[in-house]
């Protein structure tokens, strides 16, 4: 079974099944950016430099995401705005990571700035539709449409198979109760469940306080990037709160 | 560049999109100070001064200007989001930030309390069947909801709403000009600016001391910097903007209304939170004083307390975040977005004492001459900062605006404070002898106040 990508299992877990979120959309959006350079940085694509970040270099040496963050000579269009200003199509996902939000992340870590500044920068896109379109895309989530009382039309993202969400949450289960050791993944997403209080969503009988403690103390415990960027999340989180304009 | 340079100096880098013109920060500005803020405070403020109110607005916004000129140096210095907190913390010390940052916190944790009770006295205006007390409980009910919702004030929302007190103000002073040509009110005298026969300067700081509230919030521009397009130097420039604006617009509207208050020696011998109502009905009926009354209920009650919230919230985060206030107050809701813990506190505060405070008769003014009192201390820190960090610590050559502007903003803030109202003053140092035991204690603990965030 192939692995979903870290902010693909972190939006099932905050998402019910009927497709409503369980967490503001700011906080999840720092969230799915959290995720996303977290599996970038474990898969050593992004790597930190004298407290920047840096992206590093396809063996092939072609990143068309990388190669926009400065612009893109084809269209003219500048990447001030991030990646995200680029139609799906024209992103260059598949390229490297497959994944909008992935390759997103790598061009504007090619700026070189700071995880902090890469994460507020990031979350001010749409990730949680990228996101969305990703899971839609890859068949785990399916469109429904319905109608209110018959008559107001609404659309909803439904899981296809409850089973996805069971094996997003499966290692931070398995990590809380002691059954497997978890890697550094696991330990980042159990940090990102605390963060954002989706310690429901485990189904662990377990008082929210305690659960809430060992999630974070396992993201504390794992290598120093995992504990490192949860507590940025964190405070991303709480700052968002206190924003004087949304 | 230049901001960006500073910012990085700091250890920062630029994150938030630069998104908020001149106009939208004069706007923010405008918004936390209430244009028709006199309105509410305009009996207190006319009786303190010895029915001079527009002399006690015009030494106020002349203070403030000074205060606002230090403010813009020190966010030139640290252009950072941050409060008065940040910049003694970093600017002189940080013990001295925290209790700083104390004495803003009796202002920041009062300003919603005072602002429910206004709303709940002018609601209770126009309709007087309902008590005040009931109405202080609808108001505090309904922004708690709000608030703990996430709902927000937009920049457009914020556009809006200046807009609509607008013309308000504007109904007001066009039909109050209109009833002075009448021959209503006591006709057009120069007495609401200078009276000889009541005039000392005890008296007039003792009034500045009650109508400074008024211009309180133009700081909150700050917040903002940022987000500044045109990052520090266009908040300056905005906080300028901002208090010469609300000056001139307060400045007339007390004015008129001095000319229109019915009865003069009554209202100096017992002031009333309702003289400007009546003013109002003198000049164009008691439709407009129930416009008057109702647009003030709901620019205190609804929209302002929505950016106070705001800037409490993060005084309260910043300095728990800092471990200088207790963990519990950094904690938000996830859910919805919002600093729930300190939305309860100040639901908690505003309700008790506002319910209290609306038992007595001096209760708006008592509450206004404490939260001056708190932001006029941690004004004077303020210069006092901008004296240490540019002139001691950075040999700045720039006498005028490092020494001698500082120097005279502060003096005024000096007796401004000194003859403020005596149990203010009392009740100030009580919570500034509170806030030294807190950061002796904070010593004891080993948690010597440093400054870590952003905000």
């Amino acid at each position: 079974m192939t692995r979903l990508p870290l902010h693909h299992d972190l939006y099932l877990l905050a998402h019910d099944q009927s497709g409503k979120p369980l967490v503001h959309a700011s906080s999840l959006a720092l969230g799915l950016a959290g995720a996303a350079l977290l599996d970038l940085l474990l898969a050593g694509r992004i790597v930190p430099s004298a407290g920047r970040l840096a992206v590093r270099p396809l063996p092939s040496g072609d990143d068309p995401a990388a190669g926009r963050a400065g612009g893109d000579s084809a269209t003219g269009r500048t990447g001030g705005d991030g990646p995200w200003s680029w139609p799906a199509g024209d992103s260059g996902a598949g390229q490297d990571a497959g994944d909008a939000v992935a390759d997103g992340l790598v061009a504007l870590a090619a700026r070189g700035p700071d995880a902090r500044s890469l994460l507020k920068r990031a979350a001010a896109a749409d990730l949680c539709g990228l996101t969305r379109d990703g899971l839609l895309a890859s068949g785990v989530l399916v469109r429904v449409s319905r109608r209110r009382l018959g008559m107001l039309p609404y659309t909803r993202h439904e899981l296809a198979d409850i089973a996805s969400v069971v094996r997003a949450s499966s290692g931070v289960r398995s990590a809380v109760e002691g059954w497997k050791p978890p890697d550094a993944r696991c330990a980042g997403l159990c940090g990102l469940v605390a963060v954002l209080r989706l310690e429901e969503q485990l189904y662990l009988d377990q008082p929210a306080g305690r659960l809430v403690a060992r999630l974070r103390e396992i993201a504390t415990a794992a290598d120093p990037p995992v504990g490192e960027l949860v507590e940025i999340v964190d405070v991303l989180v709480a700052e968002a709160a206190v924003a004087v304009y949304r | 560049m230049r901001t960006q340079q500073n910012i990085e100096q700091f250890g920062y880098r630029q994150e938030l999109r630069r998104g908020v013109g001149l106009a939208d920060l004069v706007f923010y500005g405008l918004a936390f100070m209430v244009p028709i803020a006199p309105f509410a405070i305009f009996g207190s403020v006319y009786a303190a001064s010895g029915g001079m109110p527009v002399l006690a607005y015009l030494v106020g916004m002349v203070a403030l200007l000074f205060t606002a000129a230090s403010y813009a140096q020190m966010v030139k210095a640290f252009p950072l989001s941050g409060s008065v907190y940040n910049y003694a913390g970093r600017g002189i010390a940080p013990p001295v930030g925290f209790l700083t940052g104390w004495m803003i916190l009796l202002d920041y944790l009062l300003v919603p309390c005072l602002l429910y009770l206004v709303a709940s006295v002018a609601m209770n205006a126009s309709v007087p069947q309902v008590p005040v007390w009931a109405w202080l409980i609808i108001f505090v009910a309904v922004n708690t909801l709000i608030n703990l919702r996430g709902i927000r004030m937009t920049v457009k929302l914020t556009r809006i709403m200046i807009v609509v007190e607008l013309v308000v103000l504007a109904l007001f002073l066009l039909i109050g000009l209109w009833a002075l040509l009448q021959g209503k009110g006591s006709g057009f005298s120069l007495s609401p600016l200078f009276n000889a026969e009541t005039f000392s300067w005890p008296v007039v700081f003792a009034a500045v001391s009650v109508a400074v509230l008024s211009f309180l919030g133009f700081d909150g521009i700050s917040m903002l910097v940022e987000e500044s397009k045109g990052g520090s130097a266009e908040v300056g420039r905005a906080m300028r903007t901002a208090l010469l604006l609300a000056g001139v617009l307060f400045i007339v509207q007390v004015w008129v209304a001095a000319l229109l208050v019915p009865d003069p020696a009554g209202l100096l011998a017992r002031p009333s939170d309702t003289a400007f109502y009546d003013a109002a009905a003198v000049a164009g009926g008691e439709w407009l004083r129930h416009l008057t009354s109702f647009a003030t209920a709901l620019s205190w009650g609804l929209v302002n307390t929505m950016v106070a919230q705001v800037a409490v919230s993060r005084l309260l985060y910043a300095m728990a975040r800092d471990r200088q206030l207790p963990s519990f107050l950094a904690k938000v809701s996830v859910r919805h977005s919002v600093p729930a813990n300190a939305i309860l506190l100040i639901c908690l505060l505003s309700m008790g004492l506002g319910l209290w405070m609306s038992t007595r008769a001096d209760g708006v003014t008592l509450l206004s001459s404490l939260i001056n009192m708190g932001a006029m201390v941690a004004f004077i820190v303020l210069h006092v900062s901008v004296i240490v960090h540019h002139s001691l610590r950075q040999g700045s050559d720039d006498v005028w605006r490092h020494l001698v502007a500082p120097l005279i903003g502060a003096g005024i803030l000096v007796f401004v404070v000194i003859n403020a109202n005596l149990l203010a003053q009392v009740l100030g140092l009580i919570w500034l002898g509170a806030g030294v035991l807190v950061l002796i204690a904070l010593y004891a603990l080993g948690r010597r106040p440093t400054l870590t965030g952003h905000l």
